[in-house]
C-alpha cells in the first residue's frame, strides 16, 4: 500500500465525519427547555408588572372618584344622620334628670342645642323626647305635619309646665340658673347672626340644621335657628309655637 | 438534513425565532445526533460532548434571531455549535498542556485500508489527541480554518497552529495503524 498524504489522510476524516451522528444518551432537551425557560419568565414578570400597574392606576383612580362622590353624598346625607344622634342624645336625658341634662346639652349643642336649651325645666326635656321623633320624621315628609307638631306641641307645654312647678318645687332651682343662662346668650347674638346665616355655605353642624330647618319651616322664625358665624355654632332662636326665644324684631 | 417531515426549514428557524417551545423541541430532536457528532470530535469523552452539546443548543435559541438566512441553517447551527466547543476547550485551562507536550512521532509512512475504519474508531483515536492537537486538526482538516484563523481563536501563533496539525496527523496515523494491526499496514520506511 502506498503512503497516505496528508490530503487524503485529511479527505478520510472529513468523509468519515460528514454525515456522522451521535444520538444522547441523555434525554438533554429537558436540560435546555429548563435552560431557556428562564427568559421566558423574565418576560413574563414583565407583563404581570404593566398589567398589575394598570390595574392599581385604575383601582386608585376609581377609588379616588368614588370618594368624591361620596363626599357630595354625605353633605346631603348630614341632614338625616344628624338628627338621629337628636333622639338618642336626648333619651338619656330625660332619664338623668337634672344633672345629666345640663351636660349632654353642652356637648350636644351645636346640633342638638335648640332643642335641648329650651328646657327650662325637667318637664320640657320629657315633653322633647315625644315630639322630638316625629320631628325627624316630619322633615322628611312636609311641611304641613310639622305645623301640625307644633299644635301637638303647644299642647304638651301646659302639662310640662305643670310638671316643671312640681319639679321646681322639688329640687330644681339650681337647674333654672344654668339653663336660662345657656339661652340667654345664644339669644343676644340673634339677630345679626340670622340676616348673613342664608348666604353662607355649610362649614358646621348649625348650618346644616338651619339648612333643613329653612326648607322645612317657612316661617319667619325658624323651628330653630343657630348663629354659625362662629366657629362654634350657637342657638340663635327657637321657635315653637307658644314658646319662642330669640326672635327677629323684624 | 431532514428536516422537512410535517414542518419546512423555515417553520422550525421562524418557530425557534418566536421562542414556538414545540419548535425548539423539535428543531433540537432534528439536529441534535448530528451536532452530537461534531461535539465529540472536539470533546475528550461522551459526558463532555454532551454538554458542549446542551450549552450549544442554548446559544442557538438565545441567537436564532441573528440568523439571516444567508448560508445554509445547518452550516449556521454547526457553528455555533463549534464555537461552543471551542469556548469550552478555552475556558479548561487543559490548554495549557497541550502545547508542552512534545511527543515526538515519527512520521509514519504507512498506508490505510480505510474501508475497514469506520467513523467510530476515527472518533476514538481524535478523542485521544492531546486536547490542543485535537482542537487544531478539528479546526483545519474538518472545518476547513485556516492556520490563521486557528492561531487568533486558540491564541497561538499560525506556526504553533501548522506544527500542531502535523503532530495531530502524525499521531493519528500511529493510532490507525495499532488499531488496524500490523497486518493491514506497511512500514515503508
Amino acid at each position: 500500500m502506498q503512503p497516505i498524504r496528508d490530503k487524503d489522510f485529511d479527505q478520510l476524516f472529513k468523509d468519515a465525519f460528514a454525515d456522522a451522528e451521535v444520538t444522547p444518551s441523555r434525554d438533554l432537551w429537558s436540560n435546555i427547555e429548563s435552560e431557556i425557560a428562564p427568559r421566558k419568565r423574565r418576560i413574563m414578570p414583565i407583563y404581570w408588572l404593566s398589567a398589575a400597574a394598570v390595574l392599581l392606576i385604575a383601582t386608585i383612580g376609581i377609588l379616588v372618584y368614588q370618594q368624591q362622590n361620596s363626599t357630595n353624598e354625605a353633605k346631603q346625607l348630614a341632614n338625616n344622620t344628624i338628627e338621629k344622634p337628636k333622639q338618642g342624645v336626648e333619651a338619656p336625658i330625660i332619664k338623668d334628670q337634672l344633672p345629666a341634662v345640663v351636660e349632654p346639652v353642652k356637648d350636644v349643642a351645636p346640633i342638638l342645642s335648640v332643642e335641648a336649651k329650651p328646657a327650662r325645666t325637667v318637664a320640657k326635656t320629657k315633653f322633647k323626647q315625644d315630639v322630638i321623633k316625629p320631628i325627624a320624621k316630619q322633615r322628611i315628609v312636609t311641611a304641613p305635619e310639622i305645623q301640625k307638631q307644633e299644635t301637638m306641641i303647644a299642647q304638651v307645654e301646659d302639662p310640662k309646665r305643670d310638671i316643671k312647678a312640681q319639679i321646681e318645687e322639688a329640687i330644681l332651682k339650681p337647674r333654672e340658673e344654668i339653663v336660662t343662662a345657656v339661652v340667654a346668650t345664644p339669644v343676644k347674638t340673634d339677630e345679626p347672626v340670622n340676616d348673613n346665616e342664608q348666604n353662607k355655605g355649610i362649614r358646621n353642624v348649625g348650618d346644616v340644621v338651619n339648612l333643613i330647618v329653612n326648607k322645612m319651616d317657612k316661617r319667619k322664625d325658624k323651628l330653630i335657628q343657630f348663629r354659625t358665624d362662629d366657629d362654634d355654632s350657637s342657638l340663635a332662636s327657637i321657635n315653637i309655637g307658644p314658646f319662642k326665644i330669640g326672635k327677629r324684631k323684624k | 438534513m431532514k428536516l422537512t417531515r410535517s414542518y419546512t426549514i423555515n417553520d422550525l428557524i421562524e418557530g425557534c425565532k418566536a421562542g414556538d417551545r414545540k419548535m425548539q423541541e423539535l428543531l433540537y430532536k432534528q439536529t441534535a445526533s448530528k451536532m452530537l457528532a461534531v461535539c465529540m470530535r472536539y470533546a475528550k469523552d461522551r459526558m463532555e460532548a454532551e454538554d458542549v452539546l446542551q450549552m450549544g443548543y442554548i446559544k442557538i435559541f438565545q441567537k436564532i434571531k441573528e440568523y439571516r438566512g444567508d448560508g445554509s441553517f445547518e452550516g449556521w447551527i454547526r457553528r455555533v455549535m463549534v464555537n461552543t466547543a471551542i469556548e469550552s476547550y478555552r475556558k479548561n485551562l487543559r490548554s495549557l498542556n497541550v502545547v508542552e507536550i512534545d511527543e515526538a512521532y515519527e512520521q509514519p509512512s504507512t498506508g490505510f485500508d480505510f474501508g475497514t475504519l469506520g467513523m467510530q474508531d476515527l472518533m476514538k483515536v481524535i478523542q485521544k489527541l492531546a486536547d490542543g492537537y485535537r482542537m487544531v486538526f478539528n479546526m483545519y482538516v474538518i472545518e476547513g480554518y485556516s492556520h490563521k484563523e486557528i492561531g487568533e481563536t486558540l491564541g497561538i501563533s499560525e506556526g504553533a497552529s501548522k506544527s500542531q496539525l502535523s503532530r495531530a496527523r502524525a499521531i493519528l496515523k500511529e493510532e490507525i495503524i495499532k488499531m488496524e494491526g500490523f497486518g493491514y499496514a506497511t512500514y515503508t520506511g
